[in-house]
């Protein structure tokens, strides 16, 4: 690729979206005047907020102690309510009803009044609060003189109630205004009983509690916006990215020229760079400017406030988390303009990149949603994951935790570098299918589907089968979760897991196979592969297994099982040690072989591979064979085993290793794993290869880097193997090794 | 100049699943000369034209364009061609001159050299009127000279196109035409599709008929006009495709 290609293209984008209105307007000119205007709109809401008065109906108030007094005329009384509240109050006096109604008469009444916009809140006294109230205080005196607690049966407590509605702002502010005034009155009677008994005050409250905030001031300002700051700039980012990217790519088809640009020497990688200099750049700045903006209507705003008195718990944005937000925008815009530009891509239209928006705000929103829960915070596990990691990190910067932010921020980084480097990868592949960028509108009828999937089958499926294959074994097995209980016995255990693979994932591949496709045996790969190639598949799954061992407790090690989940995985670990050895390998280990093998390496692979890529194809096809393992943890190292069996299936062109090494694997698992410290403690000879220190089992570290090492040997062996390239993997080979000079003569 | 051999491309769709839009096309044309592909919408033209410009990939068969082949040095035969399009394929935002030289500048001309021969091509095609209209306020006529500058701004020896006077006036087209010949006279090896019998009557050295995807016949107009003792190039039109249509087990080709 040339660089001055790219540059010219960027420029010409550049230039080209800074002429369209609409861009400008969606980059520049809306930010500028969004956030005046809602900051003005809040200035004017809160102003509203403060102002708003609520209505108390109360009921029985022509029947309340004298002292202390609750109400003073049609008021709460100056001790139990200060004017600031009282002017927030409106109290509807009303006689107590007699006689007393039920409980459930009195909250229909309560839900009438509220509803019909009578009052927010209802309190109610009943008409003998004032009497029961005496007696209960006579009681206690009586109690006291008396000093014998066993003679004297306790008075009822009387039941003044509250009635709000949860469902109604007002009613639940109102309630909340309401109940603060009577645990003031209900204090007030404390302090007058314990005077009339002659005890002090103090003796209510034998201690003073002190709080005392060590956060730094910097910190306590930027908690809120640690919080806000990410994720409006993200939104921005991803806003700012999509439009011009349908206009860069559906648009130019639109218009035609994209066919032009095409037929020039720029070569698609040069395109791609081009346009995605272009996208991130106005995503860039389409956040910063937004930053800029929320930066100085949040400062008027907050100084406004500040000097009109009120009391707020938000400072000003800190500068130098604006300053790291802009530095960390840059990988997020080149992660969201290459999705972008690749969905954008896929578009015949401006009009139909538009519905394109949605699904990408679905996949990405709650990875900006997950750093905004309470309980997630920027550790190991966290920074692994796309675009949280990101928006954790810059909380951690924002809010001072600079020791944490540099810790995770190579992860955060990596994992940041890796998503680019797959969604550039993806965009320039999209440009190089011509069914992506020539897509023509065809008329779709689902019978019309049907007949063509019945009518034009293939010796293999198709791409498009192979992720309906893989999104209906997701659907059918997390639906069927929900179905299926615990079992209480291996047989019942054994029984559900036989169904499960049986039927939820083996039986839908095979259907369609039989169905969609004209060869079984090249969809499923069903040859022969040789001798040696088993006997390698056996010996990389031992070989494999130590370092799938570490794996696994790195994992766990990122993202703990929780309690819940701990207990249920000891449940069925007890179950399955329930069972003689042969059973358990054979529910456990080989039945999942073959079915999951036929599903993911069979159908899944099969039809993945006519995307054109062979390793795309494979980590595909182990994400699905990861997710359909459902639990997060187990899913990760499913989807590292994947990859190594899906080598095997495309190197070799048969299932039968496949299965070799996924049942060799099981078995391990199961053997090693659930006994291994049972085994070292009958045959310490076995301490040379495995260790258990704190309950954890373990190889020792020489056998895993050995076992790695003879992996990576048995790997470059299947490297070696004549693997059979489908069409479409020998058309991009071709595509990528063209020569871009001529040959010298 | 031009080597086209056994040339296919396989779409699918719904109604037809797996298809042939271009069935083993051979032809040759060489430089100088004006290969005029004719045939009704839907014949594969533009699929070869497609294909001839490094646009779409063919599923089988290859082209020699001067020296290069398409299948395994597409990118080198981008240096060789100049295509222009059915649609003007102009941007809307970008004037008549800044269009120009940005295509003059991605086949990597030198500054000098690249002003130098766009001011020659401003004047010989009259575009030196509009050459700060932005291409969103063009007429069809200007978007197509834009479009004809644009291919040829690199001076290259093969031009591709692909149905260039649709939907200009009679005068606009007639000076497309004439631009197209006096291209012939510099040299070029000229591949024009087009489904109108006077054009290809007037401009063409060479014909080839195409029909859902084949090339019935070929040759010169004379030529083709005897071997099939016709006095009318629409005539032998008619008569090819009605022969195809008739006999369906000898061409071969599901319909």
């Amino acid at each position: 690729m040339q660089w001055s290609k790219i540059k010219l293209i960027f420029l010409r984008e550049l230039r080209d979206q800074l002429r369209d209105r609409r861009t400008l307007f969606t980059i520049a000119v809306l930010p500028l005047i969004l956030y005046p205007l809602l900051g003005m709109s809040f200035l004017q809401v809160a102003q509203f907020t403060r102002e708003h008065r609520s209505t108390i109906l109360l009921q029985g108030a022509d029947d309340l102690p004298s002292t202390p007094r609750l109400l003073d005329g049609e008021n709460f009384a100056a001790e139990v309510c200060p004017g600031s509240e009282a002017q927030l109050l409106r109290i509807v006096p009303r006689p107590s009803p007699q006689p007393a109604p039920a409980a459930e008469e009195l909250r229909q009444e309560a839900q009438k009044a509220i509803r019909s916009g009578q009052c927010d809140a209802v309190v109610y006294f009943p008409h003998d609060f004032g009497e029961r109230l005496a007696a209960a205080r006579a009681a206690m005196d009586a109690d006291a003189t008396s000093g014998d607690a066993e003679t004297v049966s306790p008075p009822p407590i009387p039941e003044p109630r509250v009635f709000a509605s949860t469902a109604n702002d007002k009613s639940r502010i109102a309630a909340d205004r309401v109940e603060r005034i009577l645990r003031r009155w209900r204090e007030l009677m404390v302090q007058q009983n314990l005077r009339h008994r002659n005890i002090p005050l103090a003796a209510t409250e034998p201690f003073h509690l002190v709080d005392t905030d060590v956060a730094e001031e910097v910190s306590r300002r930027a908690v809120v916006w640690s919080k806000i700051l990410p994720f409006v700039v993200l939104i921005w980012a991803l806003t700012g990215a999509f439009y011009p990217a349908i206009d860069l790519c559906a648009g130019e088809k639109e218009r035609g020229t994209l066919e032009t640009l095409l037929s020039s020497p720029a070569l698609r990688g040069e395109i791609v760079w081009g346009k995605l200099l272009t996208v991130m750049t106005f995503s860039t700045a389409t956040a910063l400017l937004n930053l800029a903006s929320i930066g100085l209507t949040g400062t008027f705003i907050i100084s406004r406030l500040t000097s009109l008195g009120g009391a707020i718990r938000i400072g000003l944005p800190p500068l130098g988390a604006m300053l790291w937000l802009a530095v960390a925008l840059i990988p997020i815009s080149a992660l969201f303009s290459a999705l972008s530009l690749a969905i954008a891509a896929f578009a015949r239209s401006s009009k139909e990149g538009q519905y394109y928006l949605m699904p990408l705000l679905m996949i990405t929103l709650p990875l900006m949603m997950i750093p905004l829960l309470p309980s997630v915070e920027l550790d190991w596990g966290s920074s692994l994951i796309p675009v949280s990691g990101m928006m954790l990190l810059l909380r951690a910067v924002i809010e001072g935790q600079f020791r944490d932010a540099i810790t995770h921020l190579p992860s955060v980084i990596l994992v940041t570098m890796a998503c680019c480097w797959l969604s550039i990868r993806w965009a320039i592949d999209q440009f190089n299918n011509e069914g992506v960028i020539f897509r023509e509108g065809e008329r779709w009828s689902l019978g019309a589907w049907l007949r063509h999937l019945w009518r034009f089958r293939e010796r293999t499926p198709t791409f498009g089968m192979a992720i309906l294959c893989g999104v209906s074994l997701l659907l059918v097995r997390f639906f069927a979760s929900f179905l299926i209980g615990t079992p209480q016995s291996w047989s019942a255990f054994a029984v559900v897991l036989l169904a499960t693979q049986l039927a939820l994932i083996a039986l839908p591949p095979l259907l369609m196979t039989g169905m969609l496709t004209t060869s079984w045996r090249q969809t499923m790969l069903l040859r022969w592969p040789g001798f040696p190639s088993l006997f390698s598949a056996v010996f990389l799954a031992l070989a494999f297994h130590p370092a799938a061992l570490v794996l696994h407790e790195l994992i766990q090690w990122l993202y703990p099982l929780s309690p819940d989940v701990r207990a249920a995985a000891g449940t069925i670990n007890a179950l399955a040690a329930e069972a003689h050895w042969l059973p358990r390998l054979l529910v456990l280990a080989l039945t999942p072989a073959i079915c999951e093998e036929l599903a993911f390496r069979g159908f899944i692979l099969s039809g993945l591979r006519h995307m054109g890529h062979k390793w795309g194809a494979i980590v595909v096809s182990s994400l699905f064979f990861g997710a359909v393992h459902g639990m997060l943890q187990q899913s990760l190292s499913a989807c590292a085993v994947g990859i190594v069996i899906g080598y095997i299936a495309v190197q070799t062109g048969s299932l039968l290793p496949c299965i070799l090494f996924h049942v060799t694997h099981n078995s391990l698992v199961l053997t090693v794993g659930v006994h291994g410290p049972r085994l070292v403690d009958q045959f310490p000879q076995l301490r040379w290869i495995y260790q258990v220190q704190q309950d954890q089992f373990r190889y020792q570290p020489y056998v895993t880097i050995a076992g790695l090492v003879l992996a990576a040997g048995f790997l470059a062996w299947y490297r070696l193997l004549p693997f059979r390239a489908t069409e479409e993997e020998r058309l991009r080979s071709l595509l990528e090794h063209q020569a871009l000079r001529p040959a010298a003569k | 100049m031009i080597h086209v051999q056994q040339l296919t491309k396989a779409y699918a769709d719904l109604k037809r699943g797996q298809f042939l839009a271009v069935s083993g096309v051979t032809f040759q044309a060489t430089a100088g000369q004006i290969f005029g592909l004719l045939g009704p919408n839907g014949a594969g033209k533009t699929t070869v034209l497609r294909i001839l410009s490094t646009i779409l990939r063919p599923t089988s068969g290859t082209a020699i364009i001067n020296g290069y082949d398409l299948r395994t040095q597409p990118a080198l035969i981008r240096h060789q061609i100049g295509f222009v399009s059915t649609n003007t394929a102009v941007y809307d935002r970008m004037t008549a001159w800044e269009m120009v030289e940005y295509f003059g500048r991605l086949y990597g001309l030198a500054d000098d050299e690249l002003r130098e021969r766009m001011e020659r091509i401003f004047l010989r095609l009259q575009m030196n009127d509009f050459r700060d209209q932005v291409g969103a306020k063009m007429s069809t006529g200007m978007k197509q000279k834009v479009s004809i500058a644009r291919a040829i701004v690199h001076d290259p020896p093969v031009l591709i196109f692909d149905e260039a006077t649709v939907g200009l006036d009679v005068l606009v087209a007639r000076a497309l035409l004439k631009t197209v010949m006096e291209l012939r006279e510099q040299g070029k090896c000229i591949v024009f599709s087009t489904h109108i019998m006077r054009e290809a009557e007037r401009l063409c050295d060479k014909i080839a008929i195409m029909y859902r995807g084949h090339i019935l016949s070929e040759g010169s107009l004379p030529e083709l006009l005897e071997r099939y003792h016709e006095t009318d190039l629409e005539e032998l039109f008619f008569r090819l495709l009605t022969d195809y249509d008739a006999a369906p087990a000898l061409a071969g080709n599901p319909r």
